[in-house]
């Protein structure tokens, strides 16, 4: 069972930018900094890793001279999410 | 966080899942100024046009309504503002903004439509326009004091059609201090107190 979780999903950092995602409309790269308390290094990567399987839209423009990136998450993105959760409930159920 | 690749439980993954949509949860901004402005705008509005009316017989008393241009630039100056400061953009907000979007547009074609037909029972229709309002930003964003304050608002405006001009002033800033200032000023404390424990 374990080995059908999505491994685009199942590592720690992405699973962490899905999940804020999902509840939000979009979200500033700051922001998921911020609260994943990653380094701007390592969630970059992670956000193209991401981006590259289609999870979710990485949107780069300018705020106020300043460039900013926006990240929301696709219906690909939506759907993945959705199925891991539920590999993750049929893991967890047939374990009790 | 690490990136630790593929070498966490499936009990830690539901953890992390439940802990970021909780941290989601948090990212409701304190919006309680546009109340406060707006409630004491209004009120300050109310209580001046009934002195002038009423105490001092002065009959172009309707003129102090022209502070609603102005409330209406200091209300897109903070707007701008928030806009600047704004790192998520959740679905709340969104709906937020077109409700609110659509009661200030709404008070703008009834003003148009009370010019033709008379001003006589134009407080009625904007405490209910005040109840629409907070009583579904209220229930959007859970805080009781506004879902309360909204749903007072309907029987106040009922009541407000039968009685005089003079006591509808009255009835408006009795509205808009149980919808807006009240409710505003809880909803500034809950975010203050909220701020302090996060520290």
């Amino acid at each position: 069972m374990f080995k059908d979780l999505d491994p685009i999903l199942h590592s720690q950092l992405r699973l962490a930018v899905v999940s804020l995602l999902i509840s939000v409309k979009e979200a500033e790269f700051t922001y998921l900094k911020e609260k994943t308390n990653a380094t701007a290094g390592n969630l970059s990567v992670q956000i193209n890793k991401l981006k590259d399987a289609g999870y979710i839209d990485v949107i780069k423009q300018f705020k106020d001279n300043y460039p900013q990136t926006i990240c929301k998450i696709t219906p690909l993105g939506i759907k993945s999410f959705e199925e891991y959760v539920k590999n993750l409930q049929a893991y967890l159920g047939v374990k009790k | 966080m690490h990136n630790q690749e593929n070498d966490f439980s499936p009990e830690q993954s539901l953890k992390l899942i439940t802990s970021m949509i909780e941290t989601t949860k948090n990212s409701l901004k304190d919006r309680s100024h546009y109340f406060l402005l707006w409630g004491w705008a209004v009120m300050t509005a109310c209580v001046s046009q009934y002195f002038l009316k009423v105490v001092m017989n002065y009959p172009n008393h309707y003129l102090v309504w022209w502070i609603t241009p102005v409330v209406l630039v200091v209300q897109i100056f903070f707007i701008v503002r928030d806009r600047k400061k704004e790192k998520v953009k959740t679905y709340i907000n969104e709906v937020s903004i077109y409700l609110w979007t659509a009661i200030g547009l709404s008070f703008f074609a009834a003003s148009f439509i009370f010019s033709k037909i008379g001003w006589e029972n134009c407080y009625a229709v904007y405490i209910i326009l005040y109840g629409i309002g907070t009583y579904v930003s209220g229930s959007l964003i859970k805080f009781r004091p506004l879902i309360v304050g909204g749903i007072i608002c309907f029987p106040l405006a009922a009541v407000t059609a039968y009685l005089s001009f003079d006591h509808q002033i009255i009835m408006l800033a009795v509205a808009i201090l149980i919808s807006y200032i009240i409710p505003g000023h809880l909803l500034r404390m809950k975010f203050k107190k909220q701020n302090l424990a996060n520290v």
